[in-house]
Protein backbone atom coordinates (compact mmCIF):
# COMPACT_ATOMS: atom_id res chain seq x y z
CA UNK A 1 0.00 0.00 0.00
CA UNK A 2 2.49 2.16 0.96
CA UNK A 3 4.44 1.64 -2.46
CA UNK A 4 1.50 2.38 -4.05
CA UNK A 5 1.35 5.51 -2.24
CA UNK A 6 4.56 6.53 -3.43
CA UNK A 7 4.73 5.70 -7.08
CA UNK A 8 1.60 7.54 -7.54
CA UNK A 9 3.40 10.79 -5.72
CA UNK A 10 6.56 9.74 -8.02
CA UNK A 11 4.32 9.94 -11.12
CA UNK A 12 2.16 12.50 -10.21
CA UNK A 13 5.44 14.92 -9.69
CA UNK A 14 6.54 13.89 -13.08
CA UNK A 15 3.73 15.18 -15.05
CA UNK A 16 3.39 18.29 -13.18
CA UNK A 17 6.78 19.09 -13.69
CA UNK A 18 6.72 18.59 -17.20
CA UNK A 19 3.07 20.71 -17.54
CA UNK A 20 4.75 23.75 -15.78
CA UNK A 21 7.95 24.83 -17.58
CA UNK A 22 10.03 27.28 -15.74
CA UNK A 23 8.43 30.17 -14.68
CA UNK A 24 9.70 33.58 -16.33
CA UNK A 25 11.75 36.12 -14.22
CA UNK A 26 13.12 39.34 -14.43
CA UNK A 27 16.86 39.47 -14.43
CA UNK A 28 18.77 41.72 -11.49
CA UNK A 29 21.24 43.28 -13.56
CA UNK A 30 23.13 44.74 -11.06
CA UNK A 31 24.09 41.69 -8.97
CA UNK A 32 23.54 39.18 -12.05
CA UNK A 33 24.36 35.37 -10.61
CA UNK A 34 23.01 33.94 -13.44
CA UNK A 35 25.30 31.12 -15.71
CA UNK A 36 27.23 32.36 -18.14
CA UNK A 37 26.38 31.76 -22.01
CA UNK A 38 28.32 30.91 -25.00
CA UNK A 39 26.99 33.69 -27.21
CA UNK A 40 27.76 37.58 -25.95
CA UNK A 41 25.19 38.44 -23.47
CA UNK A 42 25.08 42.14 -22.10
CA UNK A 43 27.37 41.34 -19.04
CA UNK A 44 30.11 40.73 -21.63
CA UNK A 45 29.37 44.40 -23.28
CA UNK A 46 29.02 46.05 -19.72
CA UNK A 47 33.00 44.44 -19.35
CA UNK A 48 33.73 45.62 -22.47
CA UNK A 49 32.58 49.14 -22.60
CA UNK A 50 33.49 49.80 -19.17
CA UNK A 51 37.15 48.99 -19.88
CA UNK A 52 37.17 51.03 -23.02
CA UNK A 53 35.61 54.18 -21.40
CA UNK A 54 38.29 53.59 -18.36
CA UNK A 55 41.10 53.21 -20.95
CA UNK A 56 40.18 56.59 -22.83
CA UNK A 57 39.50 58.38 -20.34
CA UNK A 58 42.98 57.74 -18.21
CA UNK A 59 45.14 57.80 -21.24
CA UNK A 60 44.02 61.75 -21.53
CA UNK A 61 43.62 61.54 -25.28
CA UNK A 62 39.99 63.32 -24.70
CA UNK A 63 41.20 66.48 -22.24
CA UNK A 64 41.03 69.41 -24.54
CA UNK A 65 44.35 71.75 -23.83
CA UNK A 66 41.62 74.96 -23.77
CA UNK A 67 39.72 73.05 -21.13
CA UNK A 68 37.27 72.86 -24.04
CA UNK A 69 35.21 69.56 -25.62
CA UNK A 70 36.29 67.80 -28.46
CA UNK A 71 33.56 67.26 -31.09
CA UNK A 72 33.47 63.17 -31.79
CA UNK A 73 31.82 61.12 -34.13
CA UNK A 74 31.32 57.56 -33.96
CA UNK A 75 32.06 56.03 -37.13
CA UNK A 76 31.88 52.28 -38.19
CA UNK A 77 31.79 49.36 -35.36
CA UNK A 78 32.05 46.35 -38.08
CA UNK A 79 30.54 43.39 -36.36
CA UNK A 80 32.57 40.24 -37.59
CA UNK A 81 31.39 37.87 -35.40
CA UNK A 82 28.89 35.06 -36.34
CA UNK A 83 26.45 36.36 -34.13
CA UNK A 84 23.49 39.28 -34.93
CA UNK A 85 24.68 41.99 -32.82
CA UNK A 86 23.76 45.58 -33.12
CA UNK A 87 26.89 47.34 -32.05
CA UNK A 88 25.33 50.16 -30.29
CA UNK A 89 24.40 47.74 -27.56
CA UNK A 90 28.58 48.43 -27.06
CA UNK A 91 28.73 52.16 -28.83
CA UNK A 92 25.76 53.51 -26.61
CA UNK A 93 27.24 52.39 -23.27
CA UNK A 94 30.80 54.05 -24.52
CA UNK A 95 29.11 57.35 -26.14
CA UNK A 96 26.74 58.35 -22.85
CA UNK A 97 29.88 57.68 -20.69
CA UNK A 98 32.13 59.92 -22.54
CA UNK A 99 29.28 62.38 -22.92
CA UNK A 100 29.07 62.50 -19.38
CA UNK A 101 32.41 62.50 -18.14
CA UNK A 102 32.00 66.29 -19.62
CA UNK A 103 35.14 66.12 -21.80
CA UNK A 104 33.25 65.28 -25.30
CA UNK A 105 30.27 66.14 -27.10
CA UNK A 106 29.01 63.56 -29.85
CA UNK A 107 27.37 64.86 -33.25
CA UNK A 108 25.02 63.63 -34.80
CA UNK A 109 25.87 65.28 -37.94
CA UNK A 110 27.72 62.83 -39.16
CA UNK A 111 28.74 59.09 -38.60
CA UNK A 112 26.91 56.09 -37.68
CA UNK A 113 25.47 57.47 -35.56
CA UNK A 114 23.87 60.32 -37.99
CA UNK A 115 20.37 61.67 -37.12
CA UNK A 116 18.64 61.95 -40.35
CA UNK A 117 16.55 64.76 -39.46
CA UNK A 118 19.16 67.34 -38.99
CA UNK A 119 19.84 67.10 -42.80
CA UNK A 120 15.92 66.51 -43.74
CA UNK A 121 15.44 69.58 -41.66
CA UNK A 122 18.12 71.57 -43.78
CA UNK A 123 16.02 70.95 -46.79
CA UNK A 124 13.59 73.30 -46.03
CA UNK A 125 15.85 75.87 -47.07
CA UNK A 126 13.51 76.70 -49.61
CA UNK A 127 9.79 75.90 -48.62
CA UNK A 128 7.29 78.77 -48.46
CA UNK A 129 5.53 76.96 -45.65
CA UNK A 130 8.41 77.19 -43.00
CA UNK A 131 9.55 80.36 -41.14
CA UNK A 132 13.00 80.56 -42.99
CA UNK A 133 14.31 82.12 -39.79
CA UNK A 134 13.91 79.35 -37.61
CA UNK A 135 15.54 76.60 -40.54
CA UNK A 136 19.08 76.42 -40.07
CA UNK A 137 21.59 78.39 -41.67
CA UNK A 138 24.18 77.00 -44.03
CA UNK A 139 27.51 76.17 -42.35
CA UNK A 140 25.93 75.86 -39.40
CA UNK A 141 27.11 72.23 -38.39
CA UNK A 142 30.12 71.83 -36.68
CA UNK A 143 32.68 68.93 -38.29
CA UNK A 144 34.10 66.29 -35.41
CA UNK A 145 37.40 66.32 -34.27
CA UNK A 146 38.00 63.23 -33.07
CA UNK A 147 36.28 59.54 -34.64
CA UNK A 148 36.01 56.59 -33.21
CA UNK A 149 35.88 53.11 -35.02
CA UNK A 150 36.16 49.46 -34.21
CA UNK A 151 35.26 46.00 -34.85
CA UNK A 152 34.04 42.60 -32.67
CA UNK A 153 35.13 39.78 -34.08
CA UNK A 154 34.90 36.46 -32.96
CA UNK A 155 37.14 33.26 -32.88
CA UNK A 156 35.93 29.15 -32.13
CA UNK A 157 38.60 26.92 -31.23
CA UNK A 158 38.28 23.28 -30.74
CA UNK A 159 38.97 22.78 -26.76
CA UNK A 160 38.91 18.90 -26.99
CA UNK A 161 36.85 16.58 -28.24
CA UNK A 162 33.57 17.66 -26.03
CA UNK A 163 33.90 21.48 -25.52
CA UNK A 164 35.06 24.24 -27.15
CA UNK A 165 36.63 27.76 -27.07
CA UNK A 166 35.00 30.83 -27.91
CA UNK A 167 37.05 34.21 -28.20
CA UNK A 168 35.17 37.17 -28.49
CA UNK A 169 37.38 40.32 -29.26
CA UNK A 170 36.13 44.34 -28.91
CA UNK A 171 38.54 46.65 -30.58
CA UNK A 172 37.98 50.13 -30.76
CA UNK A 173 40.27 53.38 -32.20
CA UNK A 174 40.16 57.19 -31.48
CA UNK A 175 41.84 59.09 -34.15
CA UNK A 176 41.97 62.56 -35.12
CA UNK A 177 39.76 63.22 -38.09
CA UNK A 178 41.75 66.72 -39.38
CA UNK A 179 45.56 64.77 -39.12
CA UNK A 180 44.34 61.41 -39.45
CA UNK A 181 46.38 60.00 -36.47
CA UNK A 182 45.09 57.96 -33.92
CA UNK A 183 45.52 59.03 -30.31
CA UNK A 184 44.35 55.62 -28.41
CA UNK A 185 42.82 52.34 -29.30
CA UNK A 186 42.64 48.90 -27.22
CA UNK A 187 41.29 45.65 -27.44
CA UNK A 188 39.19 44.18 -24.75
CA UNK A 189 39.01 39.99 -24.82
CA UNK A 190 36.30 38.08 -23.93
CA UNK A 191 36.85 34.28 -23.73
CA UNK A 192 34.81 31.65 -22.79
CA UNK A 193 34.93 27.94 -22.65
CA UNK A 194 32.01 25.33 -22.99
CA UNK A 195 29.93 22.16 -24.24
CA UNK A 196 30.50 21.91 -27.93
CA UNK A 197 26.16 21.55 -27.64
CA UNK A 198 26.02 25.00 -27.06
CA UNK A 199 25.60 26.96 -30.22
CA UNK A 200 27.58 30.55 -29.92
CA UNK A 201 25.63 32.53 -32.72
CA UNK B 1 52.06 8.27 11.37
CA UNK B 2 50.48 10.89 13.71
CA UNK B 3 54.53 11.48 14.28
CA UNK B 4 54.44 12.31 10.80
CA UNK B 5 52.13 14.41 10.18
CA UNK B 6 53.08 16.76 13.29
CA UNK B 7 56.81 16.89 11.67
CA UNK B 8 55.02 17.80 8.28
CA UNK B 9 53.10 20.69 9.97
CA UNK B 10 55.98 21.98 12.00
CA UNK B 11 58.09 22.17 8.40
CA UNK B 12 55.38 23.93 7.17
CA UNK B 13 54.93 26.24 9.69
CA UNK B 14 58.54 26.73 10.51
CA UNK B 15 60.19 26.25 6.90
CA UNK B 16 57.75 28.54 5.08
CA UNK B 17 60.50 31.15 5.04
CA UNK B 18 62.87 29.07 4.02
CA UNK B 19 62.48 28.03 0.11
CA UNK B 20 64.55 29.34 -1.99
CA UNK B 21 64.01 33.19 -3.02
CA UNK B 22 64.86 34.73 -6.06
CA UNK B 23 67.48 37.15 -5.48
CA UNK B 24 65.79 40.04 -6.43
CA UNK B 25 61.68 40.11 -4.72
CA UNK B 26 60.33 41.19 -7.98
CA UNK B 27 60.46 38.01 -9.53
CA UNK B 28 58.76 35.31 -8.27
CA UNK B 29 59.90 31.88 -8.32
CA UNK B 30 56.98 29.75 -8.33
CA UNK B 31 57.03 26.21 -6.66
CA UNK B 32 57.32 23.70 -9.36
CA UNK B 33 59.42 26.08 -10.77
CA UNK B 34 61.89 26.42 -8.60
CA UNK B 35 63.70 23.56 -6.44
CA UNK B 36 61.71 22.34 -3.64
CA UNK B 37 62.46 23.12 -0.01
CA UNK B 38 62.09 21.65 3.33
CA UNK B 39 58.85 23.58 4.09
CA UNK B 40 57.85 23.33 0.22
CA UNK B 41 57.70 19.79 -1.13
CA UNK B 42 55.80 16.94 -1.93
CA UNK B 43 55.12 15.80 1.32
CA UNK B 44 54.21 19.59 2.68
CA UNK B 45 52.50 20.91 -0.15
CA UNK B 46 49.08 18.90 0.33
CA UNK B 47 49.33 19.47 3.72
CA UNK B 48 49.88 23.17 3.73
CA UNK B 49 46.84 23.28 1.23
CA UNK B 50 44.75 21.48 3.65
CA UNK B 51 45.74 23.95 6.47
CA UNK B 52 45.90 27.13 4.58
CA UNK B 53 41.97 25.81 3.74
CA UNK B 54 41.45 24.92 7.43
CA UNK B 55 42.57 28.75 7.99
CA UNK B 56 40.78 30.74 5.38
CA UNK B 57 43.29 31.80 3.40
CA UNK B 58 42.20 34.01 0.44
CA UNK B 59 42.36 38.02 -1.27
CA UNK B 60 43.46 40.88 1.51
CA UNK B 61 43.90 44.13 0.49
CA UNK B 62 47.05 45.66 1.51
CA UNK B 63 46.61 49.10 0.32
CA UNK B 64 43.91 51.94 -1.49
CA UNK B 65 45.78 54.58 -2.95
CA UNK B 66 43.75 57.48 -4.46
CA UNK B 67 44.85 60.51 -6.26
CA UNK B 68 44.28 62.41 -9.18
CA UNK B 69 45.07 60.69 -12.80
CA UNK B 70 47.82 63.43 -14.34
CA UNK B 71 46.25 62.84 -17.96
CA UNK B 72 42.34 63.70 -17.46
CA UNK B 73 42.34 65.38 -14.23
CA UNK B 74 39.89 62.67 -12.96
CA UNK B 75 39.97 60.69 -9.58
CA UNK B 76 41.90 57.24 -9.93
CA UNK B 77 42.49 54.20 -7.25
CA UNK B 78 45.02 51.51 -7.40
CA UNK B 79 44.07 48.77 -4.98
CA UNK B 80 47.32 46.60 -3.77
CA UNK B 81 46.49 43.48 -2.41
CA UNK B 82 48.15 39.52 -2.13
CA UNK B 83 46.64 35.96 -1.94
CA UNK B 84 47.75 34.44 0.71
CA UNK B 85 46.40 31.40 -0.66
CA UNK B 86 48.55 28.91 -2.63
CA UNK B 87 45.92 28.58 -5.27
CA UNK B 88 44.50 31.07 -7.64
CA UNK B 89 41.41 32.83 -6.61
CA UNK B 90 39.16 34.44 -8.98
CA UNK B 91 36.63 37.08 -7.82
CA UNK B 92 34.53 39.91 -9.40
CA UNK B 93 34.63 43.29 -7.87
CA UNK B 94 32.85 46.52 -8.28
CA UNK B 95 33.89 50.02 -8.13
CA UNK B 96 31.34 52.84 -7.07
CA UNK B 97 32.26 56.16 -7.21
CA UNK B 98 30.79 59.10 -4.60
CA UNK B 99 30.20 62.60 -5.31
CA UNK B 100 30.65 65.67 -2.32
CA UNK B 101 27.47 64.32 -1.07
CA UNK B 102 28.44 60.59 -0.50
CA UNK B 103 26.10 59.68 -3.38
CA UNK B 104 26.80 56.93 -5.70
CA UNK B 105 27.78 58.52 -9.24
CA UNK B 106 25.38 56.54 -11.87
CA UNK B 107 27.62 55.40 -14.42
CA UNK B 108 27.85 52.34 -17.00
CA UNK B 109 31.41 51.88 -15.78
CA UNK B 110 30.14 50.87 -12.32
CA UNK B 111 30.25 46.80 -13.40
CA UNK B 112 31.28 43.81 -11.91
CA UNK B 113 34.57 42.88 -13.10
CA UNK B 114 36.62 39.58 -13.50
CA UNK B 115 40.25 39.65 -11.33
CA UNK B 116 42.31 36.71 -10.86
CA UNK B 117 45.43 36.95 -8.41
CA UNK B 118 47.73 33.47 -8.64
CA UNK B 119 48.46 32.29 -5.13
CA UNK B 120 50.63 33.69 -2.94
CA UNK B 121 50.75 36.59 -5.33
CA UNK B 122 50.01 40.10 -5.02
CA UNK B 123 47.47 41.59 -7.60
CA UNK B 124 46.26 45.44 -8.50
CA UNK B 125 43.61 46.75 -9.68
CA UNK B 126 43.37 50.16 -10.94
CA UNK B 127 40.32 52.59 -11.78
CA UNK B 128 39.15 56.10 -12.84
CA UNK B 129 36.19 57.83 -11.92
CA UNK B 130 34.03 58.64 -15.69
CA UNK B 131 33.19 61.79 -14.12
CA UNK B 132 34.88 64.81 -12.50
CA UNK B 133 32.20 65.07 -9.51
CA UNK B 134 33.91 61.72 -7.75
CA UNK B 135 35.30 63.13 -4.44
CA UNK B 136 35.88 59.40 -3.16
CA UNK B 137 35.12 55.56 -3.58
CA UNK B 138 33.61 52.02 -2.52
CA UNK B 139 34.38 48.90 -3.88
CA UNK B 140 32.45 45.58 -2.76
CA UNK B 141 33.95 42.03 -4.14
CA UNK B 142 32.03 38.92 -4.53
CA UNK B 143 33.24 35.69 -5.92
CA UNK B 144 33.49 34.87 -9.67
CA UNK B 145 30.42 32.29 -10.76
Amino acid sequence: MKSRILQIIALASLVAGGCGGSKPTNIDIVNDDGKSVMALDYRDFDKAASEMVQSMLSSGALKKNDGGRYIVATGRIVNDTMQRIDTDQLMAKVEEELMNSGQVVMTSAVGSGTDKLIHETRELRDSEEFDQNSVAKRGTLLAPELSISGKIFQRNLAYDSKNQQVEYYFQLKLSDATSGLRYWQKESLIGKRGSNKSVAW
Amino acid sequence: MKSLIILCVMLMLFGVGCGPKSSDERVHVRSGISGDSLGNNIITRPVRDAFESLAGAGIVVDEAVMNRNNNSGLLQIFIAGHNTSSKTKRFRYRVEWLDAEGLAIDTKTSVWLPMSAMGKSPFQIKSVAPRAEAVNFRMDTRKWE
